[in-house]
């Protein structure tokens, strides 16, 4: 057979085509419901984070969040907890950063006057600069932060330890500082519209 | 180049070191830049690279003798292309965390110049087993310049080593260690480094005087 003509050229890439295709598909359908699960399970551990849940494990983030509900408010879904006789809110966010965009979650009160936690899902800042937003040293600051006028204010210097709405800035990262502070305001805006009658 | 060496030792020898492709032929630097910054990621990386460099060389050496001329390349990346996307539909179903660090990289192996380069120079005039092993050394040629030039951007970006904090509290990261610039003057080190020794041992070097 002439390897060079041109029906044997047709019949042979669609067979290779077909054979490797073939073979991608049935990796694909052999790992989709753990990639499925992994997406859940990284969605469902920020939800957490953010309402201040701790987890272990796997099995125990599924467990836990078996408690949250989910409820949609002014098209917006939010992820709901009742907690030592209150009410905790979270939702997840996305907003520009310095260089893409910054996703998150993050958990309030039901009057919108405290942060729970904060959570960050995914960012594309500098690391080492604006990437330490995914700290835990910068993240813990929002663990039960009152907020002042409704509002957080990243600041360069001075106390925000004890100070209401007062959050320190990452050295060196101004630009992922000031989206952090106006991504989570308009946050903090929106779900105050979206619980106002709730209380 | 000479691809006259058909003995195993020799081509291990040449493709981890006189002619290693990243210092020697200047291949694939394009992925040494983006993910040098952390150990882990670029032990995963470049053993997704060494995993698709020997199979697809071993895939092609094997049906060679069947593949028109005329599609002949479109093939090739067919069948690298197939191996890439098996590579990351594993990371992303059994190791989600280094999946997501290493982002669009893992695709972007399909376009990784040394598995095509090694397809074409090596595997289609050789047999599977040998060009197997062609491939699986080549990748290694490439993992340890990465893996040196992660060592170092790791050590000195974060103070770590593979996630663990190994200098004391006290030392400041140099943050260009953590920019993909780093990574430029580390392998211009290393292969100055590398053509020197060469240049010692008076081993034949391969470009230019």
């Amino acid at each position: 057979m002439n390897k060079q003509s041109l029906p044997y050229t047709v019949v042979f890439s669609f067979i290779v085509c077909f054979a490797f295709v073939f073979l991608l598909s049935l990796t694909h359908q052999a790992t989709r419901e753990q990639v499925q699960l992994n997406q859940q399970l990284r969605l469902q551990r920020s939800v957490l984070s953010a309402l201040a849940i701790d987890y272990q494990d796997d099995q125990e983030v599924l467990q836990l969040f078996d408690d949250i509900e989910t409820v949609e408010r002014n098209g917006m879904t939010l992820y709901r907890i009742d907690r030592d006789d209150e009410v905790l809110y979270a939702r997840i966010f996305a907003g520009s950063g310095l260089w893409g965009t910054i996703n998150g979650v993050v958990g309030v009160n039901e009057d919108v006057s405290r942060t729970v936690a904060l959570e960050i899902i995914d960012h594309n800042e500098t690391p080492g600069l604006g990437g330490r937003v995914d700290e835990p040293e910068f993240k813990r600051q929002f663990r039960d932060k009152p907020l002042d006028d409704g509002k957080i204010d990243v600041i360069r210097e001075g106390d925000t330890e004890g100070v209401d709405g007062r959050i320190n800035a990452i050295t060196g990262a101004t630009g992922t500082s000031n989206a952090i502070e106006t991504i989570l305001n308009r946050e903090f805006e929106r779900l105050r519209d979206a619980l106002r009658g709730e209380a | 180049m000479s691809d006259s060496a058909k003995q195993p030792g020799q081509i291990l020898k040449q493709n981890m070191w006189t002619a290693n492709p990243i210092f020697m032929q200047i291949l694939g630097i394009c992925s040494a830049l983006a993910v040098t910054n952390l150990l882990s990621n670029t032990m995963i990386m470049t053993l997704g690279v060494v995993f698709v460099t020997g199979m697809s060389n071993l895939t092609v050496a094997i049906i060679k003798s069947l593949i028109p001329r005329k599609v002949r390349m479109v093939v090739q990346t067919l069948i690298i292309a197939f191996y890439v996307i098996i590579v990351d539909i594993v990371l992303r179903a059994y190791l989600p965390e280094i999946s997501r660090n290493l982002g669009p990289y893992v695709g972007l192996i399909i376009t990784n110049c040394i598995i095509m380069g090694r397809a074409e120079a090596f595997a289609q005039s050789n047999p599977p087993l040998l060009s197997l092993w062609d491939g699986i050394t080549s990748g290694m040629g490439y993992m340890g310049v990465l893996l040196s030039i992660a060592l170092v951007r790791e050590l000195l970006g974060f103070g770590a080593l593979f996630g663990f904090q190994v200098l004391p509290a006290g030392f400041e990261p140099w943050i260009i260690m953590v920019m993909p610039p780093s990574a430029f003057f580390l392998i211009g080190v290393i292969t100055w480094g590398g053509k020197y020794l060469m240049h010692r041992q008076g081993e034949p070097v391969l470009e230019g005087e």
